[in-house]
């Protein structure tokens, strides 16, 4: 009697084993298959943060006539952006023309909805941008020629502060960030505002100069 | 600095005209244009008040926009200066806009100024503005029978494929001596002999040159940003250097057919 029990007793438990082993055979394979997916998901995400959310045609701006480029926005509010532009200058009355390159980065503290339109204004934006300006003529460190730090200045690198105005308008109207914006700035570089500063007679309109803009939101 | 919220030109200057393509961009407006042709024919339309011609020469301007204006406003208050001669070193970063602003501040000159290129004036695309804005870079005139020589002397910011100086903008300088008819010489420059911007190797070479023209009376250079003045070659033909802005002064030369006149004028 009580080795049939033991043995009833023996044979369930290799039974609920077997029926344990059986079925975590599969399920350790899913969990595996599952940590790579959500791995491979994770690797992705992060490579899709850095595709551009948005491009820009801005006019002017001290980096060419057009520039031409692509960008992110980012923060809790969508308040800061990063953009990447290329410019061309044309020769005019010199003996060539230039390409540029610009590292942008805008703040957009207020976003304004107005009721009922797929309008919205944005009353103050601010931006600081490094332009670099390709060319024989133009260097970061003056060429061995001259003795160390004789200009001290870089020609080929400007540092710009802007202040604009953007108004904004979402393309559909739900379901979509698809977004048409237009902006205009008013920007200076350090060099003219070491000038400024050194000089009473140079006035406020004639180290800023305006750039007209446009962004495509598309994500 | 001054802003006028309130004045209305200042915003239609502000939004008129004035997108930027460039700090470096030679893009620029008809009136800085070939502002020394333009001054040199407003000059040699007129006659020399007296048998004595009278020039100012100002030094470095650079980023002495101020002084620069107490400059202009000091010579115009003079009636007896025939022309000024800006020595070089017009911007002090080589950008568009200082040009466009020492321009704005010396045509408010009520006699015409034309301008030597300087070192900083190569800066970035300078040269070429320099060139859309003024001319030539060596340039010459002939006014109360003196030969004015414009050099540039800046070799350090060229390479060997442009001379600097340029020996052969001086001799045909010389062979057109038939044609024009003066019988002294001056050449103005902005880098003097001896500086390290200048090529020294034909430093002699160049100075035994200019004595080829008639009767070199003196050289005259910026640069230093200090008041110079040497006999620089021990022959007599004096070297005189014009300070910059910053310090306030300008030199004022007077030329007669048989003596000259240098004066340090504080303004």
């Amino acid at each position: 009697m009580i080795i049939r029990v033991k043995l009833f007793i023996f044979r369930t438990v290799m039974k609920v084993l077997g029926l344990l082993l059986a079925l975590s055979a599969p399920v350790s394979a899913f969990a595996v298959q599952d940590r790579y997916e959500q791995k491979v998901e994770r690797y992705q995400n992060s490579w899709n943060r850095l595709i551009p959310r948005y491009q820009k045609l801005q006019f002017a701006g001290a980096m060419g006539v057009f520039s031409l480029g692509i960008g992110w926005d980012y923060g809790k509010n969508k308040q800061w952006e990063s953009d990447l532009l290329f410019g061309y200058l044309p020769r005019f009355d010199g003996d060539h023309g230039h390409l540029t390159i610009t590292l942008k980065q805008n703040y957009i503290p207020w976003k304004l909805n107005i009721k009922r339109s797929r309008w919205r204004v944005e009353p103050f934006t601010m931006s600081l941008y490094m332009n670099k300006i390709f060319g024989d003529e133009f260097w970061t460190r003056e060429p061995d020629k001259y003795p160390d730090g004789y200009y001290g200045l870089a020609t080929n690198t400007r540092f710009n502060l802007a202040f604009g105005q953007r108004i904004d308008f979402r393309l559909k109207p739900e379901g979509s960030s698809e977004r048409i914006t237009l902006f205009y700035e008013f920007g200076t570089n350090d060099l003219y505002l070491i000038s400024a500063f050194t000089n009473k007679s140079l006035r406020v309109s004639e180290i800023f100069s305006l750039s007209l803009g446009l962004k495509f939101q598309f994500l | 600095m001054k802003f006028y919220p309130f004045s209305i030109f200042g915003w239609i200057l502000l939004l008129g005209g004035c997108f930027e393509y460039h700090p470096y961009d030679v893009r620029l407006q008809e009136k800085y244009k070939q502002i020394n042709q333009k001054n040199l024919d407003r000059l040699l339309a007129t006659v020399p008040h007296s048998d004595t011609v009278c020039f100012a020469f100002v030094g470095d301007t650079q980023r002495w926009y101020d002084e620069t204006e107490a400059c202009v406003e000091h010579i115009n208050r003079r009636n007896d200066i025939d022309f000024v001669v800006h020595g070089g070193d017009i911007s002090d970063f080589g950008m568009k806009k200082e040009f466009c602003w020492v321009h704005d501040i010396m045509s408010g000159l009520h006699v015409p100024y034309v301008a030597i290129i300087g070192n900083h004036d190569h800066l970035g695309s300078g040269g070429e503005i320099y060139e859309a804005m003024y001319g030539d870079l060596n340039f010459s005139f002939v006014y109360g029978g003196i030969k004015f020589l414009c050099l540039n002397t800046n070799a350090l910011d060229f390479d060997y494929a442009t001379p600097v100086p340029d020996f052969q903008f001086l001799s045909q300088e010389m062979k057109d001596t038939v044609e024009q008819t003066y019988d002294q010489t001056i050449a103005m420059m902005h880098v003097e002999p001896g500086d390290l911007v200048f090529n020294n190797n034909v430093k002699d070479i160049f100075h035994e040159y200019l004595k080829h023209f008639k009767n070199l009376r003196f050289c005259i250079h910026a640069h230093a940003h200090c008041l110079k003045k040497s006999d620089m070659f021990g022959d007599g033909i004096m070297y005189y250097g014009a300070d910059c802005m910053k310090h306030r002064n300008y030199l004022l030369f007077k030329v007669t057919q048989d003596d000259y006149s240098c004066e340090v004028v504080y303004f």
